[in-house]
């Protein structure tokens, strides 16, 4: 379709009252001060009415699709839900994913003996998700992860694992898209 | 449309024209290194009227013969006012170079493109690849003291970097 | 390198008086992103300046060849941070060149829509941060509120409010959700009140206008030859739009115009953003009809080689089984050859020139950073000019740290 130039409109020439200083501070002032009343007004009422959020105590909800930290997915007996084929391993740009497999005598006969997730060097992609053909790797809600020391950023299987009821936000939310 | 580019940037560059392809809408030639500044410079200044070197970069072809080829991206705006009509881009060339390992050298652009005195700098960095007439070649990207061309295909990813203390 | 230089003796004061030289960054609160500037100044004006680039190089570019092409996809979130998904469709659009694929009706709208939200996102932060740097802290607040309502949205349909890694080698990461247009149209709203404010407080406040007005000038002429594109070079009156210019996506069915500046100071930069927005908000407006309608139709091609399957197929069978493992194993075989591609992003021509040899790995991944082009003529820009005009000029550059260095 066929748009035209548009000319952005200059003032080249101020008019008196924007000259003056004053006039377009008291202007300024109109804006913020409608709003400084309209937030107060909204905490006399108790209606929140403010955009900004007093974090730590007050936390937003966060979209369906955030994306926190990997997490693994436990079984009911504890037990997680991988079976170390080594997909997200493969899928992940930054390399930082370690499994080594083991085997079990349970019907699900592969298991991983470690899944480690170095989280400083995670980027919270979700590839791994993407490529996990057994729904065992999720996005958790997490994203709180400073520690003081390099060391615990090394994230073992038992720190990995969560009960699937925790992840069911996550996991309801990856299902709606898997028939594309 | 490239084709038909094509047809008119061989006409104009003659025997320094070596190769050249339309593959995928985008007009390629590759061009005889050592006539490069000639070469941009007929471009720039015939009816076909390149007058943005958009991008020049280099690529490294380990185990070729010549190893780098230099590649240039050309492209003609139209600055002519036309009423409220948004200015048009009629078309866009790519020009590529062969350059050998050694001497790994190829003429400037910097006479004809201001724009290729900082690319012209980051090839070299990345790359290693002499600029010939560039007015002050040094590394843009990284610190002066580092070893070595990161792109070179034979760059390991994991090389790690001698420390370097303060300079004063 | 810069150097001081004695002022010729026998001036016509009797005060000593030498260049002086001031490093000005890397760490320097208004060089958002780190970059140095040596500058050689007498008095507060610029006898020289040298801009230095480089301090956030992180090899993108050699980190992209050691991956699959879908590895590279996050990476281009981290070059301008502002509007990562701008720089992952620029990618995946230079992939899918070489693939020769087609992308599904509904795909190329939500693509379109994503992109122009990404660029409200880049705007808003380069307005609000400039006045921000300018010592006005108010209107940053009222720009950056704007801002978080994008993000807002964005991490609505995509997971992240800056790394989006949204757009996909042949599709999307994944459909638009529920209620998105909902409450996109909402948003939109209130985002227009805001930059009504937000107007209010700045385009007619004296000390803003003084300091941007006839501040940062270069010729039209001189920008086109450092290769300068996006607001930059319209605002100096030149209409290049690579959305009008060669239209890719949709744009050629959708009703904006190209806002163009007079003298290409950094006021008419500030306006041209602000019409920007006004123009991205009335692309959006026109994507939202076309997202209600066509909604439930595919995102991605339906070729398992390119985009991995679905998942209730690779759960449920074994092919689609093998050709995920394929697909994550060996990535997207791309055709060898080379390929150039560039949109306009929010700071100008953003173009990914890729070489593959016919394997899953990327032989050359080279990105076009507008950014880099667009510092280079800032010594140009400022000689001659004040000190405290560095600020401004170099906010309405925006130049993005990230993308400028890799
Ligand atoms: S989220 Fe990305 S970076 Fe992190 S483990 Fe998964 S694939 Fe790797
Ligand atoms: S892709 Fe899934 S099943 Fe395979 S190793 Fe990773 S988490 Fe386990």
């Amino acid at each position: 379709m066929p748009g035209k130039v548009v000319r952005v409109r200059r003032r080249e020439r101020l008019g008196w009252a924007e000259r003056l200083y004053l006039p377009m501070i008291f202007v300024g002032l109109g804006v913020t001060a409608r709003v400084f009343f309209r937030n107060l007004w909204g905490y006399i009422i108790g209606k929140k009415k403010t955009f900004v959020v007093q974090y730590p105590e007050e936390r937003l909800d966060y979209a369906d699709a955030f994306r926190g930290h990997p997490v693994l997915v436990a079984l009911e007996d504890g037990k997680p839900k991988c079976v170390a084929c080594g997909l997200c391993e493969f899928a992940c740009p930054t390399d930082c994913i370690t499994i080594i497999p083991g085997e079990t005598h349970d019907p699900i006969e592969r298991i991983p003996e470690v899944f480690d997730i170095d989280m400083s060097r995670c980027m919270f992609c979700g590839l791994c998700e993407e490529a996990c053909p057994e729904e065992a790797i999720v996005m958790s809600r997490d994203v709180e992860l400073a520690t003081y020391e390099r060391g615990p950023m090394l994230f073992h299987m038992k720190d990995l694992l969560r009960d699937e009821d925790t992840l069911g936000r996550r996991i309801g939310f990856i299902r709606q898209d898997y028939d594309r | 449309m490239a084709v038909e580019l094509l047809e008119r940037v061989g006409e104009l560059l003659g025997d320094a024209v070596i190769d050249s392809h339309a593959r995928l809408g985008d007009a390629t030639v590759l061009v005889d290194a050592g006539r490069i500044q000639e070469v941009l410079g007929a471009l720039r200044d015939s009816d076909l009227r390149f007058n943005v070197l958009m991008d020049l970069t280099a690529v490294d072809y380990l185990g070729r013969n010549p190893r780098f080829e230099v590649v240039y991206h050309l492209a003609s705006v139209d600055t002519e006012p036309h009423g409220t009509d948004p200015a048009r881009l009629p078309h866009r060339l790519r020009v590529k170079a062969g350059v050998l390992e050694d001497p790994c050298e190829i003429g400037s652009a910097t006479s004809l493109y201001v724009s290729a005195d900082w690319m012209e700098r980051e090839v070299w960095d990345l790359y290693g690849i002499v600029f010939k007439g560039h007015p002050d070649l040094k590394r843009i990207l990284l610190y002066e003291q580092f070893e070595g061309h990161p792109l070179r295909k034979d760059y390991p990813k994991e090389r790690r970097q001698p420390l370097i203390g303060p300079l004063n | 390198m810069v150097t001081a230089k004695k002022l010729e003796p026998g001036g016509k004061s009797d005060l000593h008086t030498d260049h002086q030289i001031l490093n000005m960054g890397p760490s320097h609160p208004a060089t958002h992103g780190t970059v140095k500037i040596v500058l050689e100044i007498d008095g507060e004006q610029i006898v020289d300046m040298e801009v230095m680039v480089g301090y956030l190089h992180r090899g993108f570019e050699k980190e992209c060849e050691s991956g699959t092409w879908y590895q590279a996809i996050p990476y281009t979130d981290r070059l301008n941070y502002n509007s990562a998904i701008l720089a992952n469709l620029s990618f995946c659009m230079a992939v899918e060149k070489l693939l020769e694929i087609e992308l599904p009706h509904r795909c190329l709208w939500v693509r379109t829509l994503a992109g122009e939200l990404s660029r409200m996102g880049d705007h808003l932060t380069r307005l609000g941060a400039a006045c921000l740097e300018l010592g006005a802290m108010t209107p940053f607040l009222y720009g950056i509120e704007a801002r978080e309502l994008v993000w807002d949205l964005q991490e609505m349909l995509c997971g992240a409010r800056v790394t989006a890694n949204y757009i996909r080698i042949g599709g999307l990461q994944r459909q638009v959700p529920e209620g998105f247009e909902d409450r996109m149209a909402q948003s939109l709203m209130r985002i227009e009140q805001l930059l009504v404010d937000f107007d209010k407080l700045v385009t007619a406040n004296r000390i803003f206008v003084d300091r941007f007005r006839r501040t940062g000038m270069i010729p039209a002429q001189r920008l086109i030859e450092y290769g300068v594109t996006g607001p930059l070079l319209r605002a100096a009156g030149i209409p290049l739009d690579l959305r009008k210019a060669e239209p890719y996506l949709v744009y050629d069915q959708l009703d904006f115009d190209v806002p163009v500046g007079t003298i290409g100071d950094n006021y008419d930069r500030f306006l041209v953003c602000q019409e920007e927005l006004a123009q991205s908000i009335r692309i959006i407006r026109q994507c939202l009809p076309v997202l209600r309608k066509t909604r439930g139709e595919p995102v991605d091609v339906d070729d398992p080689k390119i985009r991995w399957p679905a998942k209730d197929r690779v759960f449920g069978r074994m092919e689609e089984l093998i050709q995920q493992f394929k697909g994550v194993t060996e990535g997207v075989k791309v055709p060898a050859g080379e390929a150039y591609s560039a949109i306009e992003s929010a700071n100008g021509e953003l173009g990914f020139y890729i070489v593959s040899d016919g394997t899953g790995k990327p032989y050359k991944v080279r990105c076009r950073a507008p950014s880099f082009m667009n510092v280079a003529p800032l010594r140009e820009m400022m000689l001659g000019g004040m000190l405290a005009d560095i600020v401004p000029t170099f906010d309405m550059i925006n130049m993005i740290g990230g993308e400028c260095d890799r």
